[in-house]
C-alpha cells in the first residue's frame, strides 16, 4: 500500500537499531530511559502505566519509563516543529492509530519497520481484520498493536428500560423523547456519524477498499438526511452540541440526556467505578454494527532511544501485560493476542479472566464489530457535518 | 439618614463575599464528592481520592505544583525587573516613539497565545531549549513582560522623577539612585509587578503546552487534562491548589507592606 | 536617564510576538508546519467561509460585554471602598480573591453553577420551580453567550479592580484631597478628578482584558455554543484537526485574532493621543 510521499528525509542512524538481533536490542536498552507520549486523561490508565508497567520495566529490563502527555494532532504538530528546528527528538514511543498514523507516515515521521521483529509479535491475532489493518492501512511494521476497543452507546437502565437496538429504532426513540439525545463534536461524536453511515448506506463493505468519493457522497447524504429528520428532537433542538465526550457524560449523568457514547465498550465500567457515571449505566450495541478499532505504538523518527522503545512495546505485547490491561478493575482494554497462540499458563488465565458483570460478552462484541475505513471518510464527514449541520443551527 | 453610597456598600459586601468564597466552597465540595448528580445539592458520597493524588503516595499533582510555583516566582521576578526598565524607558519617550513603545508593550498582551507559542517553540527548539522548563520560563516571560511593562508605563507616566533628579544632582551614580531612592520609594509597585507577572505565569495553559512540548507539567495543564477527560473531582482539586497559594501570597504581601500605603487588599 | 533605551525596550518586549507572527504568516501559506509548499488557498478558503466573520463578530460581542461589565463593577467597587476603614479593606480583599483562579477553573464553575443541571437548576428544582433540567433556562451553550459573558466578567473583574484600587490610592487620593481643600462637592470631585484618573489609568488594563478575552479558549470551550462558533474555538479546532493541511488555515485564524486584539490597542492609542496630544 502506498503511504504517500516520503520527501527524502534523511534516514536516521537509529534505523540501524531496528535491524539488530533482539539480544543486542536488549543490551542497548538496559539502563536507558524511554520517553512515551500518550493520552493521560484517565486515572485508571495512568495507574496501570505508572504503578504496574513502569516498575516491571525497571525490574525486568533496567528501563526507566518517562511518560509525557500528548495525543493525535499534538504529536504530529510537535514532530513537525522539531524537524523544522532541527532539534533532537523529545519522544521515543508514541500511542497512535488511524489518522494520526496516516499523518505521521505521510510526513515520514515514524521509524520502521520494527514491529514484526518483536518476540511477542508471534502471539498477535493477525487474523483479526480489526488488528491487521489500522483504518484500512497496513501498519507495515511501523506500529505495533497493543489494544482494541469497540464503540458502544451508554444508557441508564433506571431511566430507559428497553433501549432501541438499531439505528431505525433509535431514530423513532429520539422522536418519541424530544430533547433526550445528542452526540458530541469531537472524535467519538464523529465516529457515531460513521456508524450511522454504515447502517444507512449499505454497511461497512460499501466503504472499504480505500476512499471512494461516490460512495462517500451517497453515505454522507444518508447521514445528513437522518440527522436533519431527527435533529429537532435532539437535545436543545439540535442547535448546539457538547464539545467532547466529557461534556456528553456530564449531561448524561445529570439526566439532561438519556444516552452517552464511547469509543471503548468498557468505558462505562471504569467510569461507574470512578463515580462519574451512575451505577445503573450500561453499554449498548446497535445491531447495524459498531465500529471497532485497534490502537498501536509507534516510534518517532527522531527517537533518541529506539532500542528501549522496542523493548517497551514488546513488554506491552506480552501475555502478562495484555492480561493485566484486560482486567475490569485495571483498564478493561481489549487484548490483541490470539488466545490459541499463547503458551500456558497464560492461555488458561486468559480463558478464566473474570469480566465485569455488566460488560458485554466477547461473542456479542465480535458479532457487532465493523472495521474502520480509510481516514478520509472520517475527515470529510467531520468537515461536512460542521458545514451542513452544526453551522445551520435552527433558530 | 443613611447616604446612598453607604447603602450601596452594604449591598455590595455580601455580593463580594459570595463572589470570593462560593466558588472555592463549590470546588471544595466537588474535590471530595462522588456520585453527585442532578438534583442533589450535596454529593452522594464523600471520597478523598482527589486529595490523595495531591498528598498521598505517588502524588501526581505534587511535581506539577512545584513546577508551577518555581515558574511563577521566577517569571514574576524577571518580568518585574524587565518591566520596570522597559516601562520607564517607554514612559520617558515622547511623541511617536512613545506610541510605538506602548503599542509594542501591548503586543504580547493582545496576541492570542497560539500566535506566540508555535513560532516561539520552533525558535526555542533551534536554540536547544525546546520542551524544557527553561523554554517554558522564556515563553511565560513574553506575556508577563507585556503586562509588567504596561503596568510600569502607567506608573512612570504619572510619577515625577524629582527625587532621583535631586539625588543625581547631589552626585549619586545611576545604580546608587536605583538602589537608594527608586527601590525604597517604589516598594509597593515593584511587589505588585512581581505578583502580576507571577499570576500570568501561574495560569498559563497554551504557552506551557506548546513550549514545554508536553514534558513540562504545570498545574493548569493537569487541570485541563482532567477536565477534558471528565475527571471533575481531580480537576476541582487541582483548581483549589491553584487558588490557595496566591491567596497566601496576598497575605504575605499584605504583611510585608504594612508600613507602606495600603492599596493591596 | 533611560530615554534612549525606549526603542530597545519596545523591541525586546515585542520581538517574541513578531517571531510568532512571522511563523504564523509563513505557516498560513504552507511554508511552515508540514509538507506542502506555497499556497494562498488557506487565506481564500478562510475568507470564503462566512463562519469566520460570524465567529469573529460573536467573540467580539462576548469580549465587549464581559469587559464592560467587569470594568463598571471594578470602578463601582473601587470608588465605594477606597477609604482606609477596616470594612473597605475587607471589601478590597474579597474583590481580588478570584484573581489567581485559572480560567479553566472559572469555566468549570460556570458549568457546575449555571448549567441546566447545575447548582442553580438544582436549587430551582428543590424549590419546585422546575421539574427537569430542560425546564431551566439555558445559560450555557446558549446563542448569546450569557453564561460565558457572566463567567468572563466575574473572572476579569478582580484584575481591573486591583488596578483601580492602585490608581485611587496613589495619584487619585492626592488630587481629590486638593479638590476637597478647594471646596468641591463629592459629585464634582468624582466627575472632575476621580473619573478622569480612573479612566486614563484603567484604559490599558481594559484594552488588555478585551484583547485577552477575545482570544481566550479555556472558558469558551466549556461554555460557548457550537453555533455561532467562537473564533478561538474555530482556531483550535483547525489547529488540532487530523489533516496537516487545516493547520495552515488555523494560522490564518490566529492572525485574525491578533488583528482583533490589535484593533483595540490602536483605538486606545488613538484616543489617548487625542485626549492628551502632548504626551
Amino acid at each position: 500500500m502506498i503511504m504517500g510521499c516520503n520527501r527524502g528525509a534523511p534516514e536516521p542512524a537509529s534505523n540501524a537499531v531496528t535491524a539488530l538481533p533482539w539480544d543486542s536490542v536488549l543490551v542497548l536498552a538496559r539502563g536507558s530511559t524511554v520517553t512515551w507520549r500518550m493520552w493521560r486523561g484517565d486515572p485508571s490508565i495512568n495507574a496501570f502505566i505508572d504503578q504496574w508497567v513502569a516498575p516491571r520495566l525497571v525490574a525486568q529490563y533496567g528501563i526507566t519509563l518517562e511518560v509525557v502527555p500528548g495525543q493525535g494532532p499534538g504529536i504530529v504538530n510537535l514532530l513537525v516543529t522539531e524537524r523544522e528546528a532541527g532539534a533532537r527528538g523529545s519522544t521515543d514511543l508514541l500511542w497512535i492509530n488511524g489518522a494520526t498514523f496516516a499523518s505521521l507516515r505521510r510526513e515520514a515521521l515514524l521509524l520502521g519497520p520494527w514491529a514484526d521483529r518483536l518476540p511477542n509479535a508471534q502471539y498477535v491475532d493477525t487474523a483479526s481484520p480489526i488488528i491487521a489493518r489500522d483504518f484500512e492501512q497496513d501498519p507495515g511494521g511501523y506500529e505495533s498493536p497493543w489494544g482494541q476497543v469497540e464503540y458502544a452507546l451508554i444508557y441508564d437502565n433506571a431511566r430507559v428500560s428497553s433501549p432501541p437496538r438499531n439505528v431505525t429504532a433509535l431514530g423513532a426513540w429520539i422522536d418519541a423523547h424530544p430533547g433526550r439525545f445528542t452526540h458530541d463534536q469531537s472524535f467519538s461524536g464523529m465516529t457515531f456519524l460513521k456508524i450511522l453511515m454504515y447502517a444507512l448506506a449499505g454497511g461497512a463493505e460499501r466503504f472499504q477498499g480505500g476512499f471512494d468519493s461516490l460512495a462517500y457522497v451517497a453515505g454522507r447524504d444518508s447521514v445528513m438526511g437522518w440527522l436533519t429528520r431527527h435533529r429537532a428532537s435532539f437535545w436543545r433542538g439540535g442547535a448546539t452540541y457538547p464539545a467532547g465526550v466529557a461534556e456528553l457524560h456530564r449531561l448524561f449523568a445529570n439526566g439532561e440526556i438519556d444516552f452517552s457514547m464511547s469509543n471503548n465498550e468498557n468505558e462505562v465500567i471504569t467510569k461507574v467505578r470512578q463515580g462519574i457515571l451512575p451505577v445503573t449505566a450500561r453499554p449498548l450495541l446497535l445491531t447495524d454494527g459498531m465500529l471497532a478499532n485497534a490502537h498501536y505504538l509507534g516510534i518517532s523518527v527522531n527517537a533518541r532511544n529506539p532500542a528501549g522503545a522496542m523493548v517497551v512495546a514488546d513488554f506491552l505485547l506480552s501475555p502478562e501485560a495484555q492480561l493485566e490491561k484486560l482486567r475490569p478493575e485495571v483498564w478493561a482494554d481489549g487484548s490483541v493476542l490470539d488466545v490459541s497462540r499463547i503458551p500456558e499458563p497464560w492461555r488458561g488465565r486468559f480463558m478464566a479472566q473474570a469480566r465485569d458483570q455488566h460488560a458485554l460478552s466477547p461473542e456479542s462484541l465480535r458479532l457487532h464489530a465493523r472495521p474502520e475505513v480509510a481516514p478520509e471518510y472520517h475527515e470529510r464527514l467531520t468537515e461536512d457535518w460542521r458545514r451542513m449541520i452544526r453551522a445551520n443551527a435552527p433558530r | 439618614m443613611i447616604s446612598m453610597p453607604t447603602v450601596a456598600r452594604r449591598g455590595l459586601l455580601p455580593i463580594l463575599l459570595l463572589s470570593a468564597f462560593m466558588p472555592l466552597a463549590i470546588l471544595m465540595l466537588v474535590s471530595v464528592g462522588r456520585d453527585w448528580f442532578f438534583p442533589a445539592l450535596l454529593p452522594g458520597t464523600i471520597d478523598l481520592t482527589g486529595w490523595r493524588t495531591v498528598l498521598g503516595s505517588g502524588a501526581r499533582l505534587r511535581p506539577a505544583l512545584i513546577a508551577s510555583g518555581v515558574l511563577a516566582v521566577a517569571t514574576g521576578v524577571a518580568a518585574m525587573v524587565f518591566g520596570a526598565f522597559a516601562g520607564s524607558a517607554i514612559a520617558s519617550a515622547r511623541g511617536w516613539r512613545r506610541v510605538v513603545g506602548a503599542g509594542a508593550a501591548f503586543l504580547p498582551v493582545a496576541a492570542p497565545p497560539v500566535a506566540v507559542a508555535t513560532g516561539l517553540h520552533a525558535t526555542l527548539l533551534g536554540a536547544g531549549l525546546g520542551s524544557s522548563i527553561v523554554g517554558v520560563f522564556i515563553a511565560h516571560l513574553v506575556p508577563a513582560c507585556g503586562y509588567t511593562t504596561l503596568y510600569f508605563l502607567g506608573v512612570f507616566t504619572v510619577r515625577e522623577g524629582g527625587f532621583e533628579d535631586a539625588a543625581r544632582t547631589l552626585g549619586a551614580g545611576v545604580l546608587d539612585v536605583i538602589r537608594r531612592v527608586t527601590i525604597p520609594m517604589m516598594r509597593r509597585e515593584l511587589l505588585e509587578a512581581v505578583l502580576l507577572g507571577a499570576i500570568v505565569s501561574w495560569g498559563q495553559v497554551a504557552l506551557t503546552l506548546v513550549a514545554g512540548g508536553g514534558r513540562v507539567r504545570t498545574l493548569p495543564l493537569e487541570v485541563m487534562d482532567y477536565l477534558m477527560a471528565g475527571q471533575d473531582q481531580l480537576a476541582a482539586t487541582g483548581s483549589l491548589l491553584l487558588a490557595i497559594p496566591p491567596l497566601i501570597a496576598f497575605g504575605v504581601l499584605r504583611l510585608a507592606l504594612r508600613n507602606v500605603e495600603m492599596v493591596l487588599p | 536617564m533611560t530615554r534612549r533605551w525606549s526603542g530597545l525596550a519596545a523591541f525586546l518586549v515585542a520581538a517574541p510576538v513578531l517571531v510568532g507572527v512571522a511563523y504564523s504568516l509563513f505557516a498560513s501559506v504552507g511554508l511552515r508546519g508540514g509538507s506542502g509548499g506555497f499556497s494562498a488557498e488557506p487565506w481564500t478558503a478562510a475568507f470564503a467561509d462566512h463562519r469566520l466573520v460570524i465567529g469573529l463578530a460573536w467573540s467580539l460581542w462576548v469580549a465587549a460585554i464581559a469587559t464592560a461589565i467587569a470594568s463598571l463593577a471594578a470602578i463601582l467597587v473601587a470608588t465605594l471602598f477606597r477609604s482606609g476603614t477596616r470594612s473597605s479593606g475587607v471589601a478590597r480583599f474579597l474583590a481580588v480573591v478570584p484573581l489567581p483562579l485559572p480560567h479553566v477553573a472559572a469555566g468549570v464553575l460556570g458549568v457546575l453553577v449555571l448549567g441546566q443541571s447545575g447548582l442553580l437548576a438544582r436549587g430551582a428544582f428543590l424549590a419546585g420551580w422546575i421539574d427537569q433540567p430542560a425546564a431551566m433556562p439555558a445559560l450555557i451553550y446558549d446563542r448569546w453567550g450569557i453564561g460565558l459573558i457572566l463567567v468572563l466578567a466575574w473572572k476579569e473583574f478582580p484584575f481591573i479592580a486591583l488596578i483601580a484600587f492602585s490608581l485611587l490610592a496613589g495619584r487619585g487620593k492626592s488630587l481629590e484631597e486638593a479638590a476637597r481643600t478647594l471646596g468641591a462637592h463629592r459629585w464634582a470631585i468624582f466627575r472632575t478628578v476621580t473619573w478622569p484618573v480612573l479612566w486614563r489609568g484603567l484604559a490599558p488594563a481594559v484594552v488588555a482584558v478585551f484583547a485577552f478575552v477575545t482570544g481566550t479558549y479555556e472558558a469558551t470551550v466549556l461554555l460557548a455554543p457550537s453555533d455561532p462558533l467562537a473564533l478561538p474555538l474555530m482556531t483550535i479546532e483547525r489547529y488540532t484537526d487530523i489533516g496537516v493541511a487545516s493547520r495552515a488555515e488555523a494560522h490564518v485564524l490566529v492572525l485574525m485574532g491578533l488583528l482583533a486584539g490589535l484593533g483595540a490597542v490602536v483605538l486606545h492609542e488613538a484616543v489617548r493621543a487625542w485626549d492628551r496630544p502632548s504626551a
